[in-house]
């Protein structure tokens, strides 16, 4: 599908705008938009909301084979996945450019800043480690889906629990979460990616883009960083030519901004390890807005089977059971049985629909015709469309 | 004849949110004790030239998982979901067009399928696309003993012996699609098709519900 | 019908809700029978002699006869006579392709504006907005568009749009807005001048003395989509005292 087209009126509102330090929702130019971050039921499931940008992260875990290059260090991998619910130009099953750049980035935000220790992953050196998936999906595009993916990525990662696992000898025994409580992963620091986007070859800045912002910018720049503002990857792209200045106050911004984010993210964190502990509800159910005129929830609802049982005795009872039909098997060749009429042979007559039955009576398929047209009858009757919107229905009385 | 027991038939706590992405036409997230389901539509929108049908519009049903690529289960799970959409939108209104809907899983503790159906059908409705019909689905699971659990909990599916799907249509009450798994006699399976259809009925209550609470405003 | 319908103004109807027509009517012998006549606008169908309900929303009445489901919809479905916003994507021979947000992209002549002629040809480029009415739509053909009434006149349609703001809105708050009397327009013009251009396809313009008038309409129309009318009134008295 494509893309609703970006008019020119819209545009040039939005330079103008910039240039005048306004933004299209009314955020200061280095605002971020209101960030919600809320937990699954499963350990390892993030939504992060910026804005209206809406993406969820899940993290999962199986054991596998090492690379041969690193014997003792287990294997994360990560992937964006671009749904096609979050915006109409985003297809199923095809990389994307944007999903590219997207997945390049992560893996060089989170994993190449070695923030996850990976050696602890092992279980046996050389033949068995964890791999760790990061799977985020990303369910409404409303502009920066970098900075949403990161935090729903790293606080995933943070909320996840891998099962236990302890060696004997050869045996690896995993326990279930009944047996022993699951272990989280040990994370050295949280990188969080914030996006610049610049406007007139780099004169305007803004932090956070949103959609349209995005469609009119001339170059962004990503920094990721965490807090203790040690940057874990930069990247810029868009072609434009940014001053020494301008990275250095970008990375100012930026380190204020992570600083933000993360404690953010460990408030949520925390907030959501005090209501697992204390045994509540938590979860995507819970947080479902009830405040919302367009949510609502029910209770658990009993179901009422009062006359369930005579129902079915009665249908069953109406049920006539069907005539047990089997075609006596015939030898058309000695050496070959054959049930029923071989429906591969050439047309001798016309294609009739029921061909298989062969012994059936002529009075009764006179009367499956009979029926048969009854039907076309009923079908010509039922259901008239025609494609006008307004409809004219007329309700003739018999005149007097 | 071999029946089922049936006494405490209990539908989990079920909730539902209606236009909560600003992109897709319609969506809606659907809420059946711990399993969760997004749903975004889009259309009637632009067809491709190699997916367009001259007299009615093209729908496609995507299944994203949580974990990993859309595999055969998922296919299969597209498939009973988009003929129960064929059967109640009138596709014929909008022809040479295209309808997308997608289904995210939020979380999967069993009635994945019922809980697609139901959130499917909230985000066409909030689409406002034209439809002849509401439907739900309903999962029933028969246990061990012979007792039928309507909208099973994961751990109680893999404890049953049979599960069936059905998704139920509003005016009738009709079946209009069916996916079942295990063994059952012809007479469990019509009581679970009665005890499924008395579920529809507060289903069916709900969806009334939530679209007059939504409205509310503009009475 | 009638009566069943008129029953139900103003609740809520789902889609496979229907009304059937009385036949239990005794025929009277006193006066004569006039046949009953109704006009189904969106979210109404027949079938045969049964009325559908086929989209969910409130049942609204126009009298005398004039029933339609007010719907809360996004996207848009193009309809013969209605006036919309387009943006012009591309320039083939004589017609432009406009998108106007429904499945298809409509086709406008270049002589379907005022004055123009085969030498003197209207200047449009791409990107551009324009306002224009629907002279073909249907489900089976192409869309079609015309900057012109049927007189000849502009009357307002045309190109349009330096320096003010698109923004989507729902369907439903467009027509409210174009309503006779509409509450959200009499509320808007006590806030400040402004300039703005409604199309039925949930698109509107809008043009103040400044940008930041400009946002602030935008932004107080957005989200009057999801409240009551005090509450609306309650949030537009903020901005006027300044709180914006």
């Amino acid at each position: 599908m494509k893309e609703t087209p970006l008019s020119n009126c819209e545009r040039d509102f939005l330079l103008k705008a910039i240039e005048e330090k306004k933004r299209l929702d009314g955020r200061q130019t280095y605002d971020y938009r209101t960030i919600k971050v809320t937990f699954g039921t499963d350990y390892g499931c993030c939504f992060v909301d910026l804005g209206k940008t809406r993406v969820m992260a899940q993290v999962s875990c199986e054991i596998v084979a090492p690379k041969e290059s690193r014997p003792n260090e287990g294997i994360v991998f990560f992937n964006i996945e671009l749904s096609p619910m979050a915006s109409p130009t985003f297809e199923q099953g095809r990389q994307s450019e944007l999903s590219v750049k997207l997945n390049r980035q992560l893996e060089r935000c989170l994993r190449n800043s070695k923030c996850i220790d990976t050696e602890s992953l092992c279980v046996v050196s050389g033949e068995k480690v964890w791999q760790i998936r990061v799977d985020v999906h990303v369910l409404n595009h409303d502009g920066n889906l970098m900075d949403a993916s990161s935090i729903a990525a790293i606080t995933a990662l943070c909320h996840f629990r891998r099962p236990d696992v302890s060696t004997q000898g050869d045996e690896i025994t995993v326990y279930s979460p009944e047996e022993r409580d699951p272990i989280p992963l040990s994370v050295y620091h949280m990188p969080i990616c914030v996006s610049f986007s610049f406007f007139q070859q780099g004169t305007y800045l803004l932090v956070d883009p949103c959609e349209r912002e995005e469609r009119v910018m001339d170059g962004l720049l990503m920094i990721a960083m965490n807090k203790h503002r040690e940057i874990c990857s930069i990247q810029s792209s868009g072609g434009i030519m940014l001053l020494k200045e301008q990275v250095m106050r970008c990375s100012k911004i930026a380190s204020v901004k992570v600083s933000e984010i993360t404690e953010l993210v460990g408030k949520a964190l925390e907030n959501d390890r005090k209501a697992r502990k204390a045994g509540e509800k938590c979860g995507f159910a819970e947080s479902l807005p009830q405040e919302r005129i367009t949510a609502l929830k029910t209770d658990k609802t009993p179901v009422e089977a009062m006359d369930v049982t005579e129902k079915v005795d009665d249908i069953i009872q109406k049920a006539e059971v069907p005539p047990l039909s089997v075609p006596s098997p015939s030898l058309p060749v000695p050496g070959v049985g054959q049930v029923g009429q071989n429906t591969w042979g050439l047309d001798e007559e016309e294609e009739e629909e029921e061909e298989g039955e062969e012994d059936r009576d002529s009075s009764g398929e006179e009367e499956e015709k009979g029926t048969k047209t009854q039907k076309e009858k009923d079908k010509d009757e039922v259901v008239e469309l025609s494609d006008s919107e307004e409809e004219e229905v007329v309700i003739l009385h018999p005149d007097t | 004849m071999e029946a089922c027991s049936i006494s405490n038939l209990k539908l989990r706590e079920f909730g539902c949110e209606q236009s909560l992405l600003s992109r897709p036409d319609g969506s809606a997230s659907f809420i059946q004790g711990d399993t969760s389901v997004c749903a975004g539509v889009y259309g009637p929108a632009e067809v491709k030239v190699s997916k367009e049908i001259y007299d009615r519009a093209t729908l496609e049903v995507l299944i994203q998982p949580k974990v990993g690529l859309a595999g055969v289960r998922e296919r299969s799970q597209e498939q009973c979901v988009r003929e129960t959409c064929e059967a109640s939108l009138l596709l014929s209104l909008h022809p040479r067009s295209s309808l997308t809907l997608v289904l995210q899983v939020i979380h999967d503790d069993g009635s994945l399928l019922s809980c697609f159906l139901n959130a499917a059908c909230m985000a066409l409705m909030d689409a406002g696309l034209p439809m002849s019909c509401l439907f739900c689905g309903v999962t029933c699971a028969i246990s061990a003993d012979g007792q039928i659990v309507t909208d099973p909990t994961a751990a109680q599916e893999k404890e049953s012996r049979a599960l069936m799907t059905f998704a139920i249509d509003s005016t009738e009450r009709n079946i209009l699609m069916s996916s079942t798994k295990g063994s059952f006699s012809v007479h469990e399976l019509q009581q679970c098709i009665v005890v499924s259809q008395k579920a529809s009925e507060k289903m069916f209550q709900f969806y009334r519900d939530s679209v007059k609470r939504r409205y509310s405003k503009y009475l | 019908m009638f009566s069943a319908l008129q029953d139900r103004v103003g609740q809520i109807l789902l889609p496979g809700d229907e009304f059937c027509s009385d036949t239990d009517d005794t025929i009277s012998l006193s006066e004569p029978v006039k046949s009953e006549k109704l006009v189904c606008g969106p979210g109404l169908r027949r079938s045969g002699a049964r009325l559908l309900v086929c989209k969910s929303g409130v049942l609204r009445h126009k009298p005398p006869n004039v029933f339609w489901i007010d719907c809360q919809q996004r996207r848009y479905v193009p309809a013969r006579g209605e006036t919309v916003i387009g943006i012009v994507t591309a320039k083939s021979g004589d017609v432009f392709k406009v998108d106007v947000g429904g499945s298809e992209q409509a086709s406008l002549s270049y002589l379907a504006f005022e004055g123009a002629t085969k030498r003197n040809r209207p200047n449009v480029q791409v990107g551009d907005l324009l306002f224009a009415q629907f002279i073909v739509a249907n489900k089976d053909m192409e869309p079609e568009l015309a900057c012109i009434d049927s007189s000849g006149r502009a009357s307002g349609m045309g190109v349009f749009g330096g320096g003010g703001l698109l923004f989507r809105v729902s369907l439903g708050l467009v027509r409210r807005l174009l309503a006779p009397n509409s509450d959200v327009r009499s509320d808007l013009e006590q806030l400040f001048p402004c300039e703005l251009v409604v199309g039925l396809n949930g698109r509107v313009w809008v043009k103040a003395a400044s940008i930041q008038q400009t946002l602030i309409v935008a932004n107080l129309l957005q989200s009057s989509d999801a409240m009551t009318a005090t509450q609306r009134r309650q949030l537009f008295a903020k901005v006027q005292q300044g709180a914006l």
